[in-house]
């Protein structure tokens, strides 16, 4: 039950930014085992997304190592990369990132389009997701007819379309308020909880913490502590 | 798999409606213009080729100068031409023959005076007007004129301007070169004589005096040298072998400076300069459809990077960029394709109002041609215009890292 699903070993990642270079992780050691949720926290401007990309397989270090599943997430092509992002990660944006032209429906479609699921399992899929998190009403809407709460929950049906071992949520409540964004910190602990997901939110949300298995705390491209949180 | 991207494509489509359109005016203005050029090019060719056909028959052909269509002044020079050979080649059924000279002309007297000069006097064959009527255009006489019987002599045909400076008219009687003719007919003023290359009612002919053939031998000496040799083939046979025959027949006689003119050289002469007529035409055509393939393409462009950060979206979700180029080359593919069969449909319904305004205004026998060739063409080409302006910046955008594209405003 304690293995550990993600790995990284003296992580860094630096932008450069014409002359100046911004050392966005400066060396980040960090250990995520199958099936614990983790709430990532720090300021902003810490490093949060950077680290979640790393985590996310979207980004590679510039040096150290990011393992996924035991694998140097640097060794692999761009085609593998890709396949790992689209069955093994599902992942949650702050600003939900659902595609506008899409009913709410066909976004939670749209990786298991590129997966190739068949039409008829994908449809039935994406309505019970849906359903799952509340919008069993909402398959034809299209986001600029949802709330940002409902957006969301979309999000969360969408980063499990394919079954990923992992989600990965950056600041998934920063933009709702503190209800609908309860609603969404109580969809991602149940991930965790009853389907046995590993999950890891940046936050700066205290509710976040609440739910957290474990607090990870981030600043200035470090980990300061990590402290066991209390299971929900 | 095709029709998952398609159904995304569609919808992006329309999701953003002023953009397609814009994309699709764009392809669209270009395609009508090409599309009504090359139709109305292709109608004025098919209508001159017939006009050709129709003066030609397809068992007629011509034996004139060298050179003789590719100066204005050549056109009118005699040669010398044996008809006795031609005649004698296997396959001819008639010949025609004209023969132009001036000769001294005396109009009838009228109280012991009458009106005299020099005049172009023309010499036809008979079987002009048996066999080969259609050289002779809609020539229409005035009431009760008729043209020469095989056989006649001493008998006139008068242009009607000639007819009014002797104060000639019908049954009356004339001097040529001291010889007596008896005009049995006066052209009319010329009507519509469209298409008639050879009539005799051109205005040009208006001062002409038309004798038979044979009688200019009489009047003027015997001469082979004629302006305009016109043969007739036998029903069956190939006229280009004929003519052929022919030329061959006359050079063997000593008439090297001649050649042959069927309706297939004819022809391809006028494809040859309508073909770069309308090349010419589609040419200033295609210079607006680059434009608007310009345009498109920055519409595209704009469009596309717009859309980065869903790119870079749905990269995070797996995509991958053969699949993301795909949704997009879809999606500005077909909008090219609507430009594309918009403005065929445009531009063939513009040809069409073009040609009825030439028949209008100009009496020209035209219809634009709708070329499945080029209908076909046109929309692939549209087609493929709108894939590459989207494909360009969609690869750009599909080839920037995922958190790159993610970050893009
Ligand atoms: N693509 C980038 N180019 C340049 N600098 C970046 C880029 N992404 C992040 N940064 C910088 O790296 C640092 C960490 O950013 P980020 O990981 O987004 O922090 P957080 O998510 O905690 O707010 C910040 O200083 C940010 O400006
Ligand atoms: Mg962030």
């Amino acid at each position: 039950m304690m293995d550990a699903v993600l790995r990284l070993e003296g992580v860094t990642r630096q932008y450069s930014l014409g002359k100046t270079i911004v050392h966005a992780l400066r060396g980040v050691d960090l250990v995520v085992h199958n099936g614990e949720i983790i709430a990532l926290m720090g300021p902003s401007g810490s490093g949060k997304s950077t680290l979640l990309h790393i985590l996310g397989a979207l980004d590679t270090p510039t040096s150290g190592t990011a393992l996924i599943d035991g694998i140097d997430v640097k060794s692999l092509a761009e085609r593998k990369l890709t396949q790992l992002r689209g069955q093994r990660i599902g992942f949650v944006f702050q600003t939900f990132n659902l595609v506008p032209t899409l009913s709410a429906q066909l976004n939670v479609e749209l990786p298991m389009i590129f997966q190739r699921v068949p039409r008829r399992t994908r449809a039935t899929r994406a309505r019970t997701l849906l359903t799952r998190v509340g919008l069993g009403d909402r398959f034809s809407h299209r986001p600029n007819e949802l709330s940002g709460g409902e957006r969301q929950r979309v999000a969360i049906a969408r980063a499990l379309a394919n079954d990923p071992e992992i989600i990965i949520a950056d600041e998934p409540t920063g933009n709702l308020d503190s209800e609908s964004g309860g609603r969404i910190l109580e969809h991602l602990a149940g991930l965790s909880r009853d389907d046995g997901k590993t999950v890891i939110i940046a936050t700066h949300d205290p509710d976040a913490a609440a739910v957290a298995g474990r607090i990870v705390r981030i600043k200035d491209g470090r980990l300061i502590t990590t402290q066991e949180g209390v299971h929900v | 798999m095709f029709s998952d991207f398609f159904l995304l494509s569609t919808r992006g489509i329309m999701h953003r409606k002023m953009r397609s359109w814009l994309t699709v005016i764009g392809v669209f203005i270009g395609i009508t213009a090409v599309v009504a050029m090359i139709s109305i090019g292709l109608g004025l060719e098919r209508s001159v080729t017939q006009q050709v056909a129709k003066v030609f028959g397809y068992n007629s052909f011509l034996v004139v100068g060298k050179n003789a269509f590719q100066s204005p002044h050549s056109a009118a020079k005699a040669v010398h031409v044996n008809l006795n050979v031609i005649k004698q080649v296997p396959g001819v059924t008639a010949v025609a023959a004209v023969r132009s000279e001036t000769g001294f002309v005396k109009g009838p007297s009228s109280a012991g005076k009458s009106r005299q000069g020099f005049l172009p006097v023309m010499g036809l064959s008979p079987t002009l007007m048996t066999e080969f009527s259609s050289f002779l255009g809609d020539l229409s006489f005035a009431p009760g004129g008729r043209f020469f019987r095989p056989g006649e002599s001493n008998v006139a045909i008068l242009g009607h301007a000639v007819a009014t400076q002797l104060h000639a008219q019908l049954g009356y009687t004339i001097t040529i070169e001291d010889h007596q003719f008896k005009i049995i007919g006066i052209i009319a003023p010329k009507t519509t004589g469209q298409g008639a290359s050879f009539g005799l009612n051109r205005t040009s002919n208006a001062d002409t005096i038309f004798v038979p053939f044979d009688q200019m031998n009489v009047l003027f000496g015997k001469s082979d040298k004629v302006l305009l040799t016109l043969v007739k083939t036998a029903k069956g046979t190939d006229v280009d072998t004929i003519a052929a025959r022919v030329k061959q027949a006359l050079k063997a006689a000593g008439d090297t400076t001649v050649t042959t003119v069927t309706y297939s050289d004819i022809s391809r002469q006028i494809s040859t300069v309508m073909g770069s007529v309308s090349g010419f035409l589609a040419g200033i055509a295609g210079i607006s459809l680059l434009v608007g393939g310009v345009g498109v393409m920055n519409t595209m462009y704009t469009a596309v990077l717009e859309r980065t950060r869903e790119i870079g979206v749905m990269k995070a979700l797996g995509a991958r960029r053969g699949q993301i180029l795909s949704i997009f080359l879809i999606e500005s593919g077909l909008m090219g394709l609507v430009g594309g069969i918009v403005g065929v449909l445009f531009g063939l319904g513009l040809s069409s109002v073009a040609a009825a305004v030439i028949r209008g205004y100009f009496n020209v026998e035209i219809h634009a041609v709708a070329s499945p060739i080029l209908i076909v063409s046109t929309l692939a080409f549209s087609f493929f215009l709108g894939a590459f302006a989207g494909w360009m910046p969609a690869r750009r955008a599909a080839k920037l890292p995922v958190v790159d594209a993610l970050r893009y405003e």
